[in-house]
């Protein structure tokens, strides 16, 4: 990625001009992106050192941050669209990194029906949003963060616990009740079944905090103080003994099914790492083109990938982030032995050049956009032999 | 560890494709990378998609047991999972399993999966898994400093190291140790250098003639 083309196009920026040096922004970040130029007097940021989290861009109390994804503008629409579409005053804020699927939140809250949102760190939603939210009719708000010592982003969690505590407070004098705004807070962790294990110890090499542990042969035991649910474990796993809770290997499967057949040929499915690639609120991807977004590049499993192949799937792009940009201690970044593993045997079965890696960040949108049309071509050119 | 590589999915293709109900049994048991239920299900699913392609469409039933190689549990295990019949069963254990199932099942075409390599040991940090042991019959780690010369000298000499040690390193394959520059280090840090000056005999052979066999 060279900096000309990313120039202008960074997801983060600051407008210089209406800066008014109060250096919350640099406080916040929990990167070092952000830093203040003395002699210039100015605020700068080193958008390499971003991770998008979205933090300085909630916090700046002079709207100077801009930022492409999830924008108080974007948020805005899309609550309007969605209050209609889901015909509901009930809306659900969820932090990408601890959020459930759409069950999950009916039993962790008890709403069956709601407005949901999903987010890449609630610590990006500013104070406004909810206002927003409770001006257009919206009567009770949820929100599910991160457990703060899993936030991926540091302090986007505690952040965003803290702002909603602020705002419940200023809502309850102004008579909307004592918990306007309900705050949740949960985390990915992986769950065990021991009948299963073969006790080959990979889970135990592979895992970034050292939470699966094998004394007995066969019986691996994980603390789930030190899982951060990245789910390498899982896709390492030989035996189908690990699984990420509420992000089951079957849920996946399920959903490929599903892409795969509502598709348009050639068939392009991206399992995509969720913290490389934010997807617009609205977004209406092209009909030949779906994707599966993880945890982490860490649980992009192999089998899934060859699942999709046997459904029809002409093509599978992974896109995951670079290891300086891993949220999960570099957990992503062990899944390209395995791949490269696959491409090999891919290429035996015959369908070679259909299976892609690339590293990617929300930093610099258009890179993802145009490995994905590059991808695109290259599948399309290699024209459909895959019967279906 | 019994060390295995997969075998080119072209070859296992020729294998099956006289049959259509076809049973892909994995091994829990020592063989690595680990070849159990997701190898399993990830062979038959590729062997699907080369099948396409080949016009041929096979009926898969994926199944792994303990360990191929021990004859009851595979017996009893082989039992159930071949019930209601199988034209072919596809192997994916060492070379031990698809002859513990031969023998069980002398009407079933039984074919291998994999290649099978040497005994190795996992060294996990660079991704490799080496020979350490050539199950010769006679372990002289003793002798050695607990560094194998059988298995990692490419002579297998007994009173190494040969000429061709080249600054640590093997002539055979430059890339590989010299495992006698490995011993004497090993035997210095020890402090038992001297035991090299015995000399030792010819290795007997005859501890392993073939086919080896233990009787309780």
């Amino acid at each position: 990625m060279s900096e000309q083309v990313a120039e202008g196009k960074a997801a983060v920026k600051i407008k210089e001009d209406s800066c008014s040096r109060c250096i919350i922004c640099i406080s916040l970040c929990p990167f070092d992106a952000l830093s203040k130029d003395v002699e210039n007097d100015k605020t700068i940021l080193e958008i390499e050192k971003c991770q998008v989290c979205g933090l300085c861009y909630s916090a700046c109390p002079s709207h100077v941050i801009d930022t492409l994804h999830y924008d108080l503008n974007s948020l805005t629409k899309y609550l309007q669209k969605a209050k209609k579409h889901y015909a509901s005053d009930t809306l659900v804020v969820m932090c990408k990194g601890s959020a459930p699927d759409l069950a999950g939140i009916e039993k962790l809250f008890g709403v069956t029906k709601f407005i949901p949102l999903t987010v890449p760190c609630v610590g990006r939603i500013p104070e406004d949003v909810f206002l927003k939210a409770i001006t257009m009719g919206i009567k009770k708000i949820y929100v599910l963060a991160c457990d703060e010592d899993y936030c991926r982003y540091d302090s986007g969690s505690p952040v965003e616990g803290r702002r909603i505590m602020a705002l419940n407070l200023m809502l309850a004098q102004l008579g909307y009740g004592k918990e306007a705004i309900v705050l949740k807070h949960s985390s990915l962790k992986v769950k065990v079944n021991q009948e299963l294990c073969i006790g080959c110890g990979n889970c135990v090499f592979y895992c970034p905090w050292e939470a699966p542990s094998l004394v007995t042969p066969g019986a691996v035991k994980v603390d789930m103080d030190k899982c951060h649910g990245c789910g390498l474990c899982v896709s390492m796993c030989p035996a189908f003994a690990l699984d990420l809770d509420n992000w089951e290997k079957d849920r996946i499967s399920l959903l490929i099914s599903q892409l795969a057949a509502e598709m348009a040929p050639p068939k392009v499915l991206v399992f995509c790492c969720q913290w490389a690639v934010f997807p617009a609120l609205d977004e209406k991807p092209k009909n030949n083109i779906r994707y599966v977004y993880l945890p982490c590049a860490g649980r992009v499993d192999t089998n899934h990938i060859v699942e999709a192949f046997g459904k029809g799937v002409d093509g599978v792009l992974i896109a995951a982030c670079s290891e300086d940009d891993c949220k999960l201690e570099g957990a992503g970044g062990k899944i390209q032995r395995p791949v490269a593993a696959l491409q090999e045997r891919l290429k035996q079965a015959g369908y070679g050049d259909r299976l892609s890696f690339c590293t990617v960040s929300p930093r610099y949108p258009e890179v993802f956009t145009r490995e994905l049309a590059q991808f695109s071509k290259q599948i399309a050119a290699i024209g459909k032999e895959v019967p279906a | 560890m019994i060390v295995t590589t997969q075998k080119p999915l072209d070859e296992l293709l020729d294998f099956i494709s006289p049959y259509s109900n076809v049973m892909v049994v994995g091994c829990d048991g020592c063989t690595q990378p680990p070849r159990g239920i997701r190898e399993a299900q990830t062979l038959a699913q590729l062997l699907q998609l080369g099948g396409k392609l080949r016009k041929k469409e096979f009926e898969f039933r994926v199944n792994t047991l303990v360990k191929q190689c021990d004859s009851h549990l595979t017996s009893v295990a082989l039992r159930d999972m071949l019930d209601g019949g199988v034209d072919a069963v596809l192997s994916l254990a060492c070379g031990l399993g698809p002859q513990t199932i031969a023998r069980l099942y002398p009407d079933v075409p039984i074919f291998p999966a994999q290649n099978t390599i040497f005994m190795g040991a996992e060294e996990r940090e660079a991704g490799t898994i080496e020979e350490r042991c050539a199950a010769c019959g006679e372990c002289v780690l003793g002798l050695t400093g607990g560094i194998c010369p059988i298995s990692r000298c490419a002579k297998s000499l007994l009173n190494g190291p040969c000429g061709g040690s080249q600054n640590g390193k093997c002539e055979v394959d430059p890339d590989k140790e010299c495992a006698w520059a490995l011993i004497i280090e090993r035997l210095d840090r020890l402090g038992r250098l001297s035991d090299l000056e015995a000399i030792q005999p010819p290795k007997n052979y005859n501890t392993v003639l073939r086919p080896g066999k233990l009787s309780p």
